[in-house]
């Protein structure tokens, strides 16, 4: 054979690895959270991620689907995921309980340029459950507080109902090397204390951005990227420092199924992380 | 006599029961069906049938009368999960060929003149999701044993499959076929959903649609396609409506302009 | 390289003896119309005088489906029942391309173990061609091949002169070894020097490759692709009889008694409907336009980004299969401005009206 065969050739890259949820609560009223440890404790403190990436789950007889890991790569042994029930691997996630067993492989993808990010100011915004692959971000940057500058975090969602880890999130607004806005589009409670409107009014609450020196990263519903793209470059970010997370049909994780492929990248290798020149100079990404 | 199973409910419209047929067909696996579920209604394996609720119902045929409907609904409001199996129950068969109302009434005169039906009164036929949300949807007719078992042993396991629909052309692909279009002949594989193994392009006989039209054929080519080889309107016309049911009402009007 | 020569009327007692070792496939006339790989169990039926077959030999590496776990609760099982000894006999050079681009792209980051397991216990025995008016190997730079083969059989007036590729294939000569003749000559040389020639200029068709990665760049909002997205059955065809497409799917299929499932992996087309549908209904490329977009920026472009040639062997079976003629030849030529005769062409003509 004249090809190069650089890659890992004894074990079964779609093998998964047999892991226990240990926790599952539902964070709204269509989305779980799971945290789930992998059985063989030697492989799950050595399971090794970066932020931004995302593993394969599977359900015996349901099948397998990609997702973003909501835990920090700071914290190891335990993984978390923010998942909402749209399709058939979902719908029989969330029929489990804690104790079953679900099948995890990966990590996947190419993640956030942590190297790159250590020392700037970092602009998170999150729209519904665009929290799922961000809140990695904001956990590692808390967890390695000072290998980095201003952390600065905008969270949207449609009523408070359905903001993700709410408490999570209001109780980090405590923190001072946190500056830390929430917002709803409308509050059908009469209890929020937080900014009523979409992300993107938050925006003006931001003071004193210096573009060169902050890298944004931005994960939300399809609809906010072009309003919050736009907030962005007013601000001069680099284009090259505007990173988003994409979803895509995946079979495999691994760039051989061919479903996430975006002109020659795949979701899945040369993502899902990608800069907004990316997407400028791909076309087909958003 | 429950014992924690799914309560199961297979029902027949109006059809050639075919697809009832087909599932008892399935010799090999039916102790195992049987076991795995509880059966509450088969009117074609059992005489014990009951109406309580169920989990998931399986329903084939078409809807052709008042009674049916009644009958459809309450299938509905007792079931979890719905799904249509077979070409009547998706599209309305070949039952539901005649799509213009008006048509409908004249040949339900010329065949059954003015008698009045005392037993229910009948209705231009039609697919069962006219009249109630499907879940699911089984094309085929009748059904595939593979399809069937496939879908059944997911609904049992409380996971559809996956929804991927395609064209007998892949199929026929597969079996190493020239494409008989390419050949002039009429074929209608592109616009047909796959799953009866390309069985007529098989044997160089040209698909005609038995198993209803797939999602997302590209109609207005296939149209053009023939009629540049030289097949009139009307003849393709026809071989489009015969197993297209009322799926394919709007592009077969636009049809209709054209031939005048 | 090491060259040898066999008498043709000694081939079949060569292809007997090898394929004891291993299952022989080769091109069979399954009818007038048609030709297949198939595995071989009467070596009558071979046919070496085939253009091409409807599917690629990639089918004989990966068929359309094939299980890739038997899983249950405690373990996934791994199914390798695809993977057997193999000898793929007469197949041409673009399809031996095809293959090397396989095994690339299988290889390349991940291994993926059931495509490259397939291929390791599988030989290859090249058989020279003659192209027909749908060949367009010539530019795409694969009507010749010079290595990846185990053997290569180029046809001369009653014998071969037989390329010996790898040491594998020289195993395979040695196991009747008295059958070849080592000396190749002078008349040999003349007569392959004068096949060679005139094989060249049998082609009939010629496509500027070079320029399409750009074209395909330039032209990304061109209405051609409104055109062929009109005209597209979305009937997978092109895909399906490519000799470098790779898409598949993979579908849990659990047992109705235990807590157990085969876990299957079918071939997948991106120029199907739901190819690029997420859970929850979105679908990425819903317009036939962007899926076609998809395919031809894989075959153009993409590979050339990546590993340096383009994924097109021009083995032109999608010319042959397209019922409305969406292939590479038409696509090609009308991204290098040719004016071109197609389905499509004469569809928007119609439509528009």
């Amino acid at each position: 054979m004249n090809s190069e065969n650089k890659a890992n050739q004894t074990e079964n890259p779609f093998l998964p690895e047999p892991a226990r949820i240990v926790r599952t609560c539902h964070l709204t009223e269509d989305v779980k959270f799971f945290q789930v440890r992998i059985a063989d404790m030697e492989k799950a403190l050595s399971f090794r991620y970066r932020i931004g990436q995302f593993a394969m789950i599977s359900v015996l007889g349901a099948g397998e689907a990609p997702f973003s890991i909501s835990s920090t790569p700071s914290r190891p042994g335990l993984l978390e995921f923010c998942i909402r029930k749209t399709g058939l691997v979902t719908d029989a996630l969330f029929g489990l309980k804690e104790n079953d067993m679900i099948g995890i492989r990966g990590p996947y993808g190419n993640g956030f340029p942590v190297e790159q990010m250590k020392g700037k100011d970092i602009l998170i915004i999150m729209g519904g459950l665009g929290a799922a692959p961000l809140r990695s971000v904001l956990l590692y940057c808390l967890d390695n507080r000072d290998q980095f500058g201003r952390v600065i975090l905008l969270h949207g969602a449609k009523r408070p109902a359905e903001m993700l880890l709410i408490e999570e999130f209001l109780s980090l607004k405590e923190r001072e090397d946190l500056e830390c806005l929430l917002s709803v589009d409308q509050d059908d409670t009469g209890k929020w204390t937080e900014n009523i409107g979409v992300v993107t009014t938050l925006f003006p609450k931001i003071k004193n951005i210096n573009p060169s020196t902050t890298y944004s990263m931005v994960c939300g519903p399809p609809v906010m990227y072009k309003f919050v793209l736009n907030e962005l470059l007013k601000f001069n970010i680099p284009k090259d420092q505007i990173l988003m997370t994409l979803e895509r049909r995946m079979k495999c994780g691994i760039g051989k199924c061919g479903h996430c492929a975006i002109g020659y990248l795949y979701t899945c290798l040369d993502g899902p992380v990608f800069t907004y020149w990316d997407v400028i100079h791909m076309r087909e990404l958003i | 006599m429950n014992n924690g199973k799914l309560k199961i409910g297979i029902y027949e419209l109006t059809g050639c029961a075919g697809d009832a047929l087909l599932i008892l067909d399935c010799e090999k696996e039916l102790l195992d069906i049987f076991k795995a579920v509880d059966i509450q209604s088969f009117l074609m394996a059992s005489s014990d049938n009951r109406d309580g609720k169920l989990d998931i119902a399986l329903v084939e045929g078409s809807v052709s009368t008042e009674r049916e409907i009644e009958e459809l609904k309450d299938i509905r409001e007792r079931a979890e999960i719905v799904i249509a199996i077979g070409l009547c129950a998706t599209v309305g068969g070949i039952q539901a060929r005649f799509t213009d109302p008006n048509e409908w009434k004249k040949k339900y005169k010329e065949v059954y003149g003015d008698i009045e039906m005392t037993h229910t009164k009948p209705v231009q036929s039609k697919p069962i999701d006219a009249y109630i949300k499907v879940d699911y949807y089984l094309p085929g007719c009748p059904i595939g044993k593979e399809q069937f078992l496939d879908l059944f042993t997911r609904a049992v396991k409380g996971t559809l499959p996956e929804r991927y629909p395609r064209p007998v052309c892949v199929t026929c692909k597969y079996n190493e076929n020239d494409c008989l279009l390419n050949k002039g002949i009429p074929c209608l594989g592109p616009l047909t959903a796959d799953g009866c193994g390309s069985i007529c392009p098989n044997h160089n006989v040209p698909c005609f649609g038995c198993w209803g039209p797939v999602e997302g054929a590209n109609l207005t080519s296939e149209y053009y396609l023939l009629k540049e080889k030289g097949f009139d309107i009307e003849s393709i016309k026809k071989r489009m409506a015969n197993y297209s049911g009322t799926k394919l009402i709007d592009f077969l009007k636009q049809f209709k302009k054209e031939s005048k | 390289m090491k060259i040898v020569k066999l008498k043709e009327a000694n081939l079949h007692s060569f292809l007997e003896e090898i394929s004891k070792e291993a299952d022989l496939w080769a091109p069979v006339k399954a009818a007038p119309d048609r030709y297949k790989f198939e595995f071989i169990q009467d070596l009558n039926k071979i046919d070496t005088d085939c253009t091409r077959t409807i599917l690629p030999p990639r089918k004989i590496l990966l068929p359309p489906s094939i299980n890739m776990f038997q899983a249950s609760e405690k373990e996934y099982k791994e199914d390798f029942s695809h993977v057997s000894k193999k000898i793929i006999f007469g197949i041409h050079p673009c399809d031996i391309h095809g293959i090397l681009i396989m095994d690339d792209f299988f290889s390349h980051e991940f291994y993926d173990p059931y495509y490259m397991e397939s291929r390791k216990n599988t030989l290859l025995l090249g058989h020279s061609c003659w192209p027909d008016e749908n060949c367009l190997c010539k530019s795409t730079r694969t009507h010749i091949i010079k290595e990846g083969y185990d053997l290569f059989f180029s046809k001369l007036k009653e014998r071969y002169i037989v390329w010996i590729g790898s040491s594998k294939g020289d195993d395979l000569i040695r196991t009747k070894a008295n059958l070849f003749e080592e000396d190749i000559s002078d008349k040999d040389i003349k007569e392959y020097a004068e096949w060679c020639d005139q094989r060249e200029k049998a082609f009939q068709t010629e496509i500027n490759f070079d320029a399409l990665g750009d074209l395909m760049e330039l032209m990304y909002n061109d209405p051609l692709w409104e055109e062929l997205g009109n005209a597209c059955l979305a009937c997978g065809s092109c895909s399906n009889v490519c000799p470098t497409c790779n898409c598949y799917n993979v579908a849990d299929r659990p047992a109705l008694e235990k807590k157990y499932s085969d876990i299957k992996r079918c071939w997948d087309a991106c120029t199907l409907e739901s190819y690029s549908e997420v859970a929850g209904g979105e679908n990425f490329r819903k317009k036939r336009a962007d899926r076609l977009k998809l395919f031809y920026t894989h075959k153009f472009q993409a590979y050339i980004s990546k590993y340096g040639k383009p994924a097109c062997v021009g083995c032109g079976r999608c010319v042959a299969t397209c019922p409305v003629d969406i292939n590479v030849k038409t696509v090609g030529k009308s991204l290098d401005g040719e004016k071109v005769d197609a389905f499509w062409k004469r569809l928007s003509k119609e439509v528009t009206k």
